[in-house]
C-alpha cells in the first residue's frame, strides 16, 4: 500500500486527483490472473528471481521487532543477515535480468548492482551507529525491547543515521531521486527496466516484493525513530502504521519536489549516505 | 598423528606411482587417484578427531644436523590448515586427473601428476613442522614445486614470465622469513618453535622487527596489496586445477604463517593490529575493484583472492587488536573468523576456479566478452558454480555468510567495548564496501559467462564436462552447503581455534555466540524451506495461466543479435567510473571514435615495479663499461684493488 500513498501525495501535491490507495492490489490481482510471457532465452532462474524477490523481504521482516518488543526470528547479529537477505534477493534479480540478454535488462542489471553496492556501506554504518548507542548486536536488541534508543545522549548521530538510513531507502524501493518508478523510458529507468521481461504473475509478485521492501525499509526507519517498546501492543502497532505511512507521505513529498539525479550524479548522492552515517558513528564513538 | 604421516607417504607413493607406470597411462591414473583419496583421507582424520576436542600430539625425527631435532606437531591451527591443503587439494587433483591428459595430449602430464602429489605432502608439512628447518625446507620446497606446476605450459612466453616473476617474489619473500627466524632465534638457543616462543619476551621493541619481517615474508605469498603483484598472473597462466590449489590452498599458507607467528609470540602490539587491519581493508577493497575491471575469467577470479585474503586479515587484525587491548571476546572472534574464512574460501575458491576450468575446458576461451549462454550447455557446472559465487558474496545461506558473520560480530563487539579497540569499525566500512563490490562482480560473471546468449561459436558449442570433472566440484559445493546451513559445527571448532591461537580459555561472554550460530543455521534452512516452497507453489500457480515463449521483448526493435547484449566490461563501467582511476581501467580510442577498447592495467606490477625496475636498470646499464672482455682490463682491476688493499693495510699497520 506504501507506494499508493507514495503516488497519492504526489498527486495531491502536484494538483491531480491520482489513482485511488489501493491501486497496487488492484494491479496485483489483475496481473495474477494473466497468462505470462516467457522469452526462448531464459532459464529457471528467470523464474527463480520473483520468489527470491518475495521471500527474502518476508523473512527480513521477521528479523525486525514489529510490535516494539519481539521480532519473530531474531538472533545476534542478524543485521547481517538482513542486508545479506536483500542482496540475496538483488542478485537474483540481476540475474535473471541478464538472463533475457537484453540490452536493455542488462543496462538495468548493471546500475541496479552498481547503486546496491554503493548503498551498502551507508545500510552497515547506521546499524553500527545503532549497535553503538544500544549496546545490543540484534535489530531486536537495537530497536526493540524495554530499554528506548538513548535519544537523549545520542540524538545527533541516531538523526544522521535516520537520515541516511532514508536516503538508503529511496535507494532500495526504487524511487526518486535515485530512479524513476514512474517513467518507462529505457534509459532514464533502473528498476523498471530490470523486471522488463517479466509478466503475469511473475511481475505481480516482483512489483509485491518492492513494495514489500519498501514498507521493510520503512518499518526500520519508524523503529529508529520512535521506540514503541513500553507502549502497550496495539497502540504500538498503531503507532508502527502511522508512522510507515508518514514515511510514505515523506516519500512522496521527496519525489514531487526534486527532479530524478543524473545517473552519474547517483553514486555521489549514496557517498554522501553514507558519510552521513560514518559521521553520525563517529560521533557515537567520541561520546 | 603417525597416521597424519602415513597418509603423506600414501600421497608420495602416489606421485610415484604416476612416475613409474608413464607407460600405461590409464592404470597410472587410477592407482594415482586412489591413493591420494585414501592418503588425504588418511592424514585428515588425526586433524578431525583433534579438531573435535581430542590431544595434540608432537613427534621428534632426531637428525644429526646443527639445526636441531625435526619437530613436528599436530595441534588445533594445524588440524584446522591441515583441513585447508586436504580438502580442496584432494578435490584438485582428481579433477586434474580428468582435465590435464583427458584429451589424449600426454607430454609432461605424469611429471605433473607426480609434481602435484608431492606439493600436497610439502603444504601438509608446512602446517606440521614445528621447528625451523623443516619449515622452511617444506616452504621451499612448496615454493618451487610451485612453480613448476604453474609453468606447465610452458611454450607460451605469458607463463614463462608469469612464473618468472613468481619465482623472484616467492624468494624475496623466503629471504625475509629466513631473516626473520635468524634474527628471532638469536645466536644461541634451539630453532623448534618452543623454543622461539619461550624467547619471545626477551625480543627488543616486543619483536617489531619479527612482526614486520612476518607481514612482509607471509604477506608476500598470501598476496595483500601491495605484495600482490605476482599472483594474478601466475594464478591465471596455470592449469586450472593448480590454479585451485594455488588460489584455495598456497596462498592460505602465508596466513597460516603470520597467525603461527602471533600465537608463539603471544600478544602483539596494538600498532601490528592496526597494520594488518588496515592492509586487510585496502586488500580487500582494491582487490574487488580491480577483478571487477578484468576481462579474462581466471585473472578475476585470482584478484577475488586478494580480496579474500583481505576479509581474512581483517579478521586477523581483529583478533590482533583484541589481544592486545585485552578484549578476550574480540580476540577470539577476530581469529575464529580469520581461520574460518580461510576454510571456507579454500572450498568456494577452488569451486569457482574448477568451474571456470569446466568452462574454458568446454569454449577454449577465457575471454568472459566471448562467452554466454553456458547455462542451458553446461547445468551442472552452472550450477556449481553458482552454488561457490552465492558462497563468495557472503549470502545465506552459505558458508561465505557465516565466516562473515563471525568477522562482523567480532569487529561490532570491538566497537561496544571501550577505548581506542574501538577504532576497529573501520573494518566495518571495508567489509560492507567489499561485500557490495563482491555482489556486483560475481552477478556480471554469472550473468555474463553463462547466461543470455552465446557471444561467439565457440560458447555455442560449449558442452557439459565429464563426470570426472563434475564430481570433485560437487563435493566442494557441498562442502560450502554444508557448513552454511550446519554453521554450528565449523564455528564451534573455529572458536575454539581461535581460543587457541590467543592462548586463552574461551571467554564466558561468548555464549551470545553460540546461541546466535545455532539460531543462524535455523534461519538459514527456513530461508532454503521457503525459497524451495515458494518456487513449488508459483510453479503451481503458473500451470493454471497460459503460458506463451517468445523472444526477449526488445522494445520494438525486431532484429536483436547477441552483441547487443551487455557485456562483462559495459556491466562493470558505471560502478568503475565511480572509483575513477583506482580501478586501473585504460580506455582507448581509435579511428576518430568508431572503435573503442578499454583494458584493466595490474597497477603495482606494470605501473610501479616495472617501470621502477627498468630505471634501476636503466643506471646500472652505466656500468656497462666496466665490463670490457679484454682480459688486460681484468688484470689492471685486480691490480688496482690489490694496491688499494695494501694501502688500506698499510694505513692501519702505521699508528
Amino acid at each position: 500500500m506504501l507506494p499508493g500513498v507514495a503516488a497519492k501525495t504526489k498527486a495531491v501535491l502536484t494538483g491531480r486527483r491520482g489513482a485511488p490507495l489501493m491501486q497496487l492490489y488492484w494491479d496485483l490481482f489483475r496481473l495474477v490472473r494473466k497468462g505470462a510471457v516467457y522469452s526462448t532465452t531464459t532459464t529457471w532462474i528467470f523464474r527463480l528471481a520473483p520468489v527470491a524477490g518475495l521471500v527474502t523481504p518476508l523473512l527480513a521482516l521477521g528479523l525486525l521487532p514489529l510490535d516494539g518488543r519481539h521480532a519473530l526470528f531474531g538472533f545476534t547479529g542478524d543485521f547481517v543477515g538482513f542486508a545479506a537477505l536483500l542482496a540475496l534477493g538483488r542478485f537474483t534479480l540481476v540475474l535473471a535480468a541478464l538472463d533475457t540478454g537484453s540490452s536493455f535488462e542488462g543496462m538495468g542489471a548493471s546500475r541496479d548492482a552498481t547503486f546496491a553496492s554503493l548503498v551498502e556501506p551507508a545500510l552497515f554504518l547506521s546499524f553500527v551507529v545503532l549497535a553503538l548507542a544500544s549496546g545490543q548486536l540484534s535489530l531486536e536488541g537495537m530497536l526493540g525491547g524495554t530499554q528506548a534508543l538513548p535519544w537523549g545522549a545520542a540524538a545527533p548521530a541516531l538523526a544522521m543515521a535516520a537520515a541516511s538510513l532514508f536516503f538508503v531507502l529511496l535507494t532500495e524501493a526504487s524511487r526518486m531521486p535515485v530512479d524513476d518508478p514512474a517513467t518507462h523510458l529505457e534509459l532514464t529507468m533502473i528498476h523498471e527496466v530490470t523486471v522488463l521481461d517479466h509478466s503475469g504473475p511473475d511481475l505481480a509478485l516482483l512489483l509485491y516484493g518492492a513494495a514489500l521492501r519498501m514498507a521493510l525499509f520503512a518499518a526500520l526507519l519508524v523503529g529508529v525513530l520512535a521506540s514503541r517498546g513500553r507502549l502497550p501492543g496495539p497502540a504500538a502497532l498503531g503507532l508502527l502504521v502511522a508512522g510507515l505511512l508518514t514515511v510514505a507521505v515523506a516519500v512522496g513529498v521527496v519525489e514531487s519536489s526534486m527532479a530524478r539525479f543524473r545517473l552519474s550524479r547517483v553514486p555521489q548522492f549514496l557517498v554522501a549516505a553514507s558519510v552521513l552515517a560514518s559521521l553520525g558513528a563517529i560521533l557515537q564513538l567520541l561520546s | 598423528m603417525n597416521l597424519c604421516f602415513w597418509g603423506l607417504a600414501t600421497i608420495v607413493a602416489a606421485a610415484g606411482c604416476a612416475a613409474v607406470l608413464r607407460s600405461r597411462p590409464v592404470l597410472a591414473d587410477r592407482a594415482y587417484g586412489l591413493l591420494v583419496a585414501v592418503g588425504c583421507v588418511v592424514a585428515a582424520a588425526p586433524a578431525v578427531s583433534v579438531l573435535a576436542g581430542g590431544s595434540a600430539a608432537d613427534i621428534q625425527i632426531p637428525i644429526p644436523a646443527p639445526s636441531g631435532p625435526w619437530v613436528f606437531g599436530l595441534d588445533r591451527l594445524s588440524a584446522a590448515f591441515l583441513l585447508v591443503v586436504l580438502g580442496p587439494g584432494l578435490a584438485s587433483a582428481l579433477y586434474g586427473l580428468r582435465a590435464l591428459g583427458g584429451d589424449g595430449s600426454r607430454r609432461g602430464v605424469a611429471t605433473a601428476r607426480a609434481l602435484f602429489a608431492v606439493e600436497l605432502a610439502a603444504l601438509a608439512l608446512v602446517v606440521l613442522a614445528r621447528a625451523v628447518v623443516p619449515f622452511l625446507v617444506a616452504w621451499e620446497a612448496m615454493a618451487v614445486l610451485a612453480y613448476f606446476l604453474v609453468t606447465f605450459d610452458n611454450e607460451r612466453a605469458e607463463v614463462r614470465r608469469a612464473g618468472w616473476v613468481y619465482l623472484v617474489a616467492t624468494h624475496v619473500g623466503t629471504l625475509a622469513l629466513i631473516a626473520l627466524f635468524a634474527s628471532w632465534a638469536g645466536a644461541g638457543g634451539g630453532l623448534t618453535f618452543d623454543a622461539l616462543a619461550s624467547r619471545a619476551g626477551s625480543l627488543p621493541a616486543r619483536g617489531a622487527l619479527v612482526l614486520c619481517l612476518a607481514l612482509f615474508g607471509f604477506g608476500l605469498k598470501a598476496g595483500l596489496v601491495p605484495l600482490h603483484f605476482w599472483l594474478p598472473d601466475a594464478h591465471a597462466s596455470a592449469p586450472t586445477h593448480v590454479s585451485a590449489l594455488m588460489s584455495g590452498v598456497v596462498i592460505k599458507m602465508g596466513i597460516y604463517g603470520l597467525i603461527r607467528v602471533v600465537s608463539l609470540l603471544g600478544a602483539p602490539p596494538a600498532w601490528w593490529g592496526w597494520l594488518v587491519l588496515v592492509s586487510g581493508v585496502l586488500s580487500g577493497v582494491l582487490g574487488v575493484l580491480w577483478a571487477l575491471a578484468q576481462h579474462d575469467l581466471k585473472r578475476l577470479l585470482a584478484y577475488h583472492s586478494v580480496e579474500n585474503i583481505g576479509i581474512i586479515l581483517i579478521g586477523l587484525g581483529t583478533g590482533a587488536l583484541g589481544a592486545a587491548y585485552g578484549v578476550p571476546l574480540v580476540a577470539v572472534l577476530g581469529f575464529a573468523g580469520a581461520v574460518l574464512h580461510t576454510m571456507n574460501h579454500a572450498l568456494f575458491k577452488s569451486l569457482l576456479f574448477l568451474g571456470a576450468g569446466a568452462t574454458v575446458h568446454a569454449t577454449g576461451t577465457r575471454i568472459m566478452d566471448r562467452l554466454g549462454g553456458l547455462g542451458r550447455r553446461m547445468p551442472f557446472t552452472w550450477v556449481s558454480f553458482l552454488i561457490g559465487s552465492v558462497a563468495i558474496v557472503g549470502l545465506p545461506p552459505l558458508n561465505g555468510f557465516v565466516s562473515e558473520w563471525v568477522i562482523y560480530l567480532g569487529l561490532l563487539r570491538g566497537g561496544t567495548a571501550g577505548g581506542s579497540i574501538r577504532l576497529v569499525l573501520l573494518g566495518v566500512v571495508g567489509l560492507a564496501i567489499i561485500g557490495g563490490l563482491a555482489l556486483a562482480c560475481f552477478a556480471k560473471v554469472c550473468g555474463v559467462v553463462f547466461l543470455g546468449v552465446p557471444r561467439s561459436d565457440a560458447a555455442l558449442h560449449g558442452h557439459e564436462v565429464a563426470g570426472g570433472m563434475l564430481g570433485p566440484m560437487f563435493g566442494l559445493a557441498g562442502a560450502c552447503a554444508f557448513i552454511g546451513l550446519a554453521p554450528g559445527l565449523a564455528v564451534g571448532p573455529a572458536l575454539v581455534v581461535g581460543a587457541s591461537i590467543a592462548r586463552i580459555p574461551f571467554p564466558a561472554s561468548g555464549s551470545e555466540v553460540f546461541a546466535g550460530i545455532v539460531r543462524l543455521g535455523l534461519w538459514s534452512l527456513v530461508l532454503v524451506v521457503l525459497l524451495a516452497l515458494g518456487a513449488v507453489a508459483w510453479a503451481a500457480v503458473r500451470r493454471r495461466r497460459s503460458l506463451t515463449r517468445a523472444e526477449t521483448w526488445g522494445c520494438g526493435y525486431a532484429l536483436q543479435n547477441e552483441r547487443m547484449q551487455y557485456t562483462a566490461s559495459s556491466f562493470a563501467a558505471p560502478l568503475l567510473a565511480a572509483y575513477g582511476r583506482l580501478a586501473g581501467v585504460h580506455e582507448t580510442h581509435a579511428h576518430g571514435g568508431r572503435a573503442f577498447h578499454s583494458q584493466a592495467r595490474e597497477l603495482v606490477l606494470d605501473g610501479a615495479i616495472l617501470p621502477a625496475w627498468s630505471a634501476v636498470r636503466g643506471v646500472l646499464a652505466r656500468l656497462r663499461p666496466l665490463q670490457h672482455g679484454r682480459l688486460w682490463v681484468y688484470l689492471l682491476y685486480v691490480i688496482a684493488i690489490l694496491l688499494l688493499l695494501l694501502l688500506y693495510l698499510a694505513q692501519g699497520a702505521s699508528p
